[in-house]
């Protein structure tokens, strides 16, 4: 038969291919595997680990570790004062962190994506705090807010507003907000930068096509700009949540959870209980409480919002 | 040419016989929380010691500046790792404690023993380290705290120092009636604020007291203590302190006394380099030790101290390095670098440190110290003495709710120890 034939009269060298065809289906775990396996050994064990800890009571320094259950997890949640009122400040820092360097940021790239000059200038000067080590910046605004020779109260009292001066870092109801606008300086940039790539993805011609039809820039905004912004918004709020929630340096500098505890946050009393109080079993359960709320409010908005 | 071939070759070769020297020297590493400028005068020190010692070379590492906070952490992470230092400095009481129940901390008695440490360092120092009667660590400072003030406000106001608490109530109510603040602190990480409290309990609760409140062993929920948290309140309410200190950097609260705003500062002996350092005149500030008015009048001291981790590979090196670093002949040589010194015999020059001196020959002497709250009490168990203390100062708990508050605190950390 014909095939028979051609089968018979294939050339050496497509006999030699088949003879070299091999599966090809792991190839691209293979170009995966140098990335994979940093991740594994350098997040993913660790992360595994601490889940492992968070069931032990340990002190991180003995030899010896006491399988305690769910105690931990229990104590967070049934007998921990603190750990209650820094879930709180923790819930108040990221409703702020929601809308306020979201707010000033989308404001600042709706401002900077036009053409005016300097506007390159303006974008530099608004993202630079947040290129800087956030303990330096904490450490910088402790001074700005330094109650006797602070930058602040100097100003206030120069320009006659001496009763408005006040020891924002050392008021029990002053201390979380004054630090919370040291936040909002140091990141309002993330969200800037974003707005500005979001804003230069709009089309020009859906602008034209709204003004044609008569929209005003209000219109333009709610019905082309925000819609336009969807991908964005995903991305900077969540990351709002994920930076409230994991909110560290900053208080540490400025206030150390204090004055008393009341700006102690989730992730500075994990800090604190692992390497202060030696209680490396309740730190690590304390991360995975923080971990999971970030988990339970961040994945199902992503998905909805990428839709 | 052929000279300078010549040269070069023996340079060469002295070089690699050198290297080959140095190669052959174990490293023995000394883990401190020196700053820069202490580094500097540590040098000559570890210098002397690597020419001497032909089988050790030491090598300094330090977390400089991050204080009793944050240094804990870095030796903490240096144990975990498996790879400890040989010698490590560490302060005395309970900050040494969670290091010394994890097994991490070698005892050192049968080297106290050897060297007869007993009698060469000051013995309150010794008693202050000793743990269940065992010694984990050496002496190295004894650091003693007091008011130290400003001589030309002192002068102005015809003020001398007070002898009994009475007389400092009087200076502290003249200064506030002249506009200046009776004394500065900085209430961030709270242990500048605990050395004022501290000095209430004394004088409220007196010596006996004091010390059984310390080791937990009588309730903070008693009228003494209630009394220490209303002079502290009251200090506040008065204006004798620099108003909202609370989360004030303890460095940055001198700035008052500097500018003369404020007339003390609650400070230790080492504050006579800090005033050298921040260039203030030293003929300016004097201090003395706060009225108790109780017999013995005991002031605030610590000491510092030497400790070698269990899985150092170098033990006995470790014990001959710290022999040597304590024994008065080596420090008589490097006097700078031993100031604070809890060795015996070893003097300050007064001409040089004149405040120095003076804390020296009160440290040495028969006089009787009470420790910071800071070193009697876990970290955990201080912080809350801490929260309560802020609490006090910002006027959100009564003196009365604050002992009640503390007595809760040490039952639940009791309670917490046993479970």
């Amino acid at each position: 038969m014909t095939v028979t034939s051609l089968a018979e009269g294939r050339p050496a060298f497509a006999r030699a291919r088949r003879r070299r065809r091999v599966p090809t289906a792991w190839i691209p775990y293979l170009f995966l595997a140098p990335a994979l396996i940093w991740y594994a050994a350098f997040l993913v064990y660790p992360m595994l680990q601490s889940l492992y800890i968070s069931f032990f009571d340990w002190d991180g320094l003995s030899p010896t570790m006491t399988f305690v259950g769910l105690k931990n997890y229990i104590d967070i949640f049934m007998s921990d004062e603190v750990a209650r009122l820094a879930l709180w400040n923790n819930i108040l820092w990221t409703l702020g962190a929601l809308v306020l360097p979201t707010a000033i940021g989308l404001m600042l790239a709706l401002a900077l994506n036009r053409r005016v000059p300097g506007s390159t200038l303006f974008r530099t000067i608004f993202y630079s705090p947040a290129v800087l080590p956030l303990v330096a910046v904490g450490l910088i605004w402790a001074w700005v807010y330094n109650p006797n020779f602070g930058v602040v109260n100097t100003t206030l009292k120069a320009v006659g507003l001496r009763t408005w001066a006040a020891g924002w870092l050392s008021s029990y109801e002053l201390a979380l907000p004054a630090t919370f606008v040291t936040f909002v300086w140091s990141h309002v940039g993330f969200p800037m930068i974003f707005y500005l790539a979001g804003l230069q993805a709009i089309s020009k011609e859906y602008y034209e096509a709204a003004t044609i039809d008569g929209a005003n820039a209000f219109q333009r905004f709610r019905h082309v700009t925000l819609p336009g912004l969807t991908e964005t918004h995903v991305i900077v709020l969540s990351l709002a949540v994920i930076n409230g929630f994991k909110v560290f340096d900053l208080v540490y500098t400025m206030t150390y959870g204090g004055p008393g505890r009341s700006t102690q946050v989730l992730g500075t009393w994990m800090y604190f209980q692992t390497f202060q109080y030696y209680h490396a079993g309740y730190g690590s359960a304390l991360a995975w409480v923080i971990a999971a709320i970030v988990l339970v409010i961040a994945i199902p908005y992503i998905r909805r919002m990428s839709r | 040419m052929r000279g300078m071939r010549l040269l070069a070759a023996t340079a060469l070769a002295g070089l690699v016989a050198f290297s080959a020297a140095a190669e052959a020297k174990e490293t023995l590493r000394l883990m401190t929380v020196f700053d820069a400028p202490t580094v500097q005068l540590w040098e000559p020190v570890l210098a002397a010691y690597n020419e001497a010692n032909p089988d050790y070379e030491v090598k300094m590492e330090t977390v400089a500046g991050s204080g009793a906070a944050v240094y804990p952490d870095v030796l903490r992470t240096a144990m975990a790792s498996g790879d400890p230092p040989d010698v490590f400095f560490m302060w005395g009481g309970e900050i040494a404690g969670p290091f010394i129940r994890a097994g991490q901390v070698a005892v050192l008695d049968s080297y106290y023993d050897k060297y007869g440490w007993d009698k060469v360092v000051a013995p309150w120092t010794i008693e202050r380290i000793t743990r269940d009667g065992h010694k984990y660590g050496v002496p190295f400072h004894a650091r003693g705290m007091g008011l130290w003030y400003r001589v030309d406000l002192f002068e102005k106001y015809g003020l001398s120092e007070p002898k009994t608490y009475d007389e400092l109530a009087k200076v502290c109510s003249t200064f506030k009636e002249n506009g200046i603040y009776c004394a500065s602190f900085g209430g961030k990480f709270g242990w500048q604020t605990m050395r004022l409290l501290d000095y209430f309990i004394e004088t409220t609760c007196g010596p006996e007291e004091h010390d059984k409140l310390n080791a937990l062993q009588s309730s903070w929920n008693q009228p003494c203590v209630v009394a220490a948290y209303d002079r502290m309140a009251q200090w506040v309410k008065d204006g004798w302190l620099v108003p909202d200190f609370l989360n004030v950097a303890p460095n940055d609260a001198r700035m008052a006394v500097y500018s003369g705003d404020a007339a003390m500062v609650f400070e230790g002996g080492w504050f006579e380099g800090v005033l050298k350092s921040d260039e203030q005149p030293m003929e300016n500030f004097k201090f003395f030790l706060p009225p108790t008015d109780h017999t013995p009048v005991r002031y605030s001291a610590f000491p510092e101290q030497w400790m070698i981790p269990e899985a150092s590979k170098h033990k006995d090196a470790a014990a001959a390095l710290i022999n040597w670093l304590t024994i008065a002949d080596t420090q008589k040589k490097f006097p700078e670098a031993f100031t604070a010194s809890a060795t015996i015999g070893v003097e300050s020059d007064c001409s040089v440190a004149p405040r120095d001196c003076e804390w020296k020959k009160i440290l040495t002497s028969d006089s009787q110290t009470y420790p910071p709250t800071d070193q009697a009490f876990t970290k955990e168990l201080i912080d809350g003495f801490f929260e309560v203390q802020d609490g006090v100062v910002a006027g959100k708990i009564t003196p009365t709710d604050a002992a009640a508050q503390m007595q809760a605190k040490a039952e639940a950390w009791k309670a917490k120890q046993k479970s």
